[in-house]
């Protein structure tokens, strides 16, 4: 690949591409991410499509909050419970809306630790109403312009502080 | 920045303990360049590609290779994972780390995807921060220790299990003639001789056959139009060089040429660095195709027959290279 070829002004998402330079060596460039120049808004709409379409779900209580996270983090089962120490078994049940009742306090924890969530996010959704709809805050590009919601993790495992603040 | 985390992060710190090497050096005497592709495992929710080494595979060769050492720990517990890091960094020693990628609050949350086998380097600690730098970001980013932690100790595939390394010494000749040898032997030998059908040559013409029955495994259009693009993403963004490797690849030939006096070599780099422009070919069609969910068979076998003809090329390049080298 020519040098001339490889440059992508896309500043968001750097790279380093290897191109043959135009003294016929070759060497690197920083340069902008092809995919994400052209097909980000792409991309994004189908992240946005999944989480919406899973959530209809989760809230009609088709599936469990621990299959909602499972796909939009795109777990397998053998690697959810290699990472949570939950056996496959439990975590099948658990998949389920109506055996996640059986779900531990333990086990949200251990769940909300793999998925990178408050565990009280397991048992909650949290929407923010923003550019005329409400969209779901797992999505943390969804950021409302004057509204802001941060959750941090409190000294009791099973607390989350969630702050909602008017942005300034 | 480097273009791969690896890679990048071994001549990083192989520059700083005082070898001065190039990335392209270091990933062709590690034997970098692989091709694997995975059509059903319990570990990938949808069949994938890989295009380098095992993860610690380039470290471990360039040790063997250069003689270089580096100290490397793993650990049981996350208090003394953390604790032994809080011991190096003070000392000034820059010390790669892997981990989950997912756990990086630095990176946007849309790139954030469960892979255990990132490598960053931590230099140092502000308060409860970390100071990284990772291959993949232009500037110093900071991580606070509970997710350097979550990272590093992260559970599943290829567990990183707190895993680190510092350069401890460096010999004070490396024949590098030798290594580039090893190092171009054994690239020849993962694409051409290993005899498992899903690795190497023969694993790019399963990719080819088996790519048209993707659309068995995927959820609806959408999830099989992301899947798709993600040929681009692994060949591309995902810390390659360009072209799954190719290109970095045929720099590091271009560069072994001139230090083993072997032009052959430079006429073969030439070569791949077309038959990269080939694999780059099938990225962009991959994001065409997915984002107009223009994903129907005839679409998918011409993506698969594009793959094929790299088998093809890759198998008659590989073994001119393996020639070229003995």
């Amino acid at each position: 690949m020519k040098e001339k070829d490889g440059f992508i002004d896309y500043p968001d998402q750097q790279i380093i591409l290897y191109v043959e330079k135009e003294d016929g060596q070759y060497g690197p460039i920083q340069t902008g991410s092809y995919l994400s120049a052209n097909f980000m808004n792409d991309f994004l709409h189908k992240r946005k499509n999944l989480e919406a379409g899973l959530r209809g779900q989760l809230i009609a209580g088709k599936i469990s909050p621990v299959r909602f996270y499972m796909v939009m983090e795109d777990l397998t089962l053998q690697e959810l419970s290699a990472r949570s120490g939950i056996r496959q078994s439990r975590i099948k049940k658990h998949l389920d809306p109506v055996s996640f009742g059986k779900v531990t306090a333990d086990e949200l924890n251990h769940y909300a630790s793999v998925f990178n969530i408050p565990a009280a996010n397991l048992l909650q959704v949290t929407l923010i109403f923003t550019n005329d709809e409400f969209q779901s805050n797992v999505i943390l590009e969804n950021k409302a312009k004057n509204i802001s919601v941060t959750q941090s993790a409190t000294q009791n495992p099973y607390v989350v502080l969630t702050k909602i603040e008017e942005r300034k | 920045m480097a273009a791969h985390c690896e890679s990048g992060t071994l001549t990083s710190l192989l520059n700083y303990a005082g070898l001065e090497i190039s990335e392209p050096l270091v990933f062709g005497i590690s034997s970098g360049i692989f091709f694997g592709y995975f059509h059903k495992t319990k570990a990938f929710s949808f069949p994938t590609f890989i295009v380098r080494n095992k993860p610690g595979q380039m470290r471990k060769n360039i040790e063997k290779r250069l003689g270089v050492k580096f100290s490397t720990y793993t650990f049981n517990s996350p208090d003394k994972g953390m604790a032994k890091l809080d011991e190096i960094i003070p000392q000034n020693i820059p010390t790669a780390c892997q981990v989950d990628f997912f756990y990086l609050d630095y990176v946007p949350s849309w790139e954030r995807v469960h892979i255990n086998a990132h490598f960053m380097t931590v230099i140092g600690k502000e308060g409860n921060n970390y100071v990284i730098s990772d291959a993949y970001f232009p500037t110093i980013m900071q991580l606070d220790t509970g997710s350097l932690e979550k990272g590093r100790f992260a559970g599943g595939n290829m567990s990183p299990k707190g895993f680190m390394f510092h350069c401890k010494t460096i010999p004070q000749t490396i024949d590098f003639e030798s290594a580039i040898k090893k190092g171009i032997k054994k690239a020849c030998f993962n694409m051409l001789s290993i005899p498992i059908p899903f690795l190497g040559v023969k694993g790019i013409r399963m990719f080819a056959k088996k790519v048209v029955e993707w659309p068995e495994f995927a959820r609806d259009t959408e999830h099989l139009s992301h899947e798709i693009m993600k040929i681009n993403i692994l060949l591309e963004d995902q810390g390659t060089g360009g072209a799954g490797f190719r290109f970095i690849y045929a720099t590091f030939l271009q560069q072994a040429a001139e230090i083993i006096h072997k032009p052959q070599l430079k006429d073969l780099s030439q070569q791949l660095m077309i038959i990269g422009d080939g694999w780059r070919e099938i990225s962009l069609f991959a994001a065409r195709i997915g984002k107009n969910r223009d994903l129907g068979q005839e679409k998918l076998r011409q993506l698969g027959d594009m793959i094929h003809d790299r088998a093809d090329v890759e198998e008659d390049f590989f073994k001119n290279l393996s020639k070229a080298i003995n």
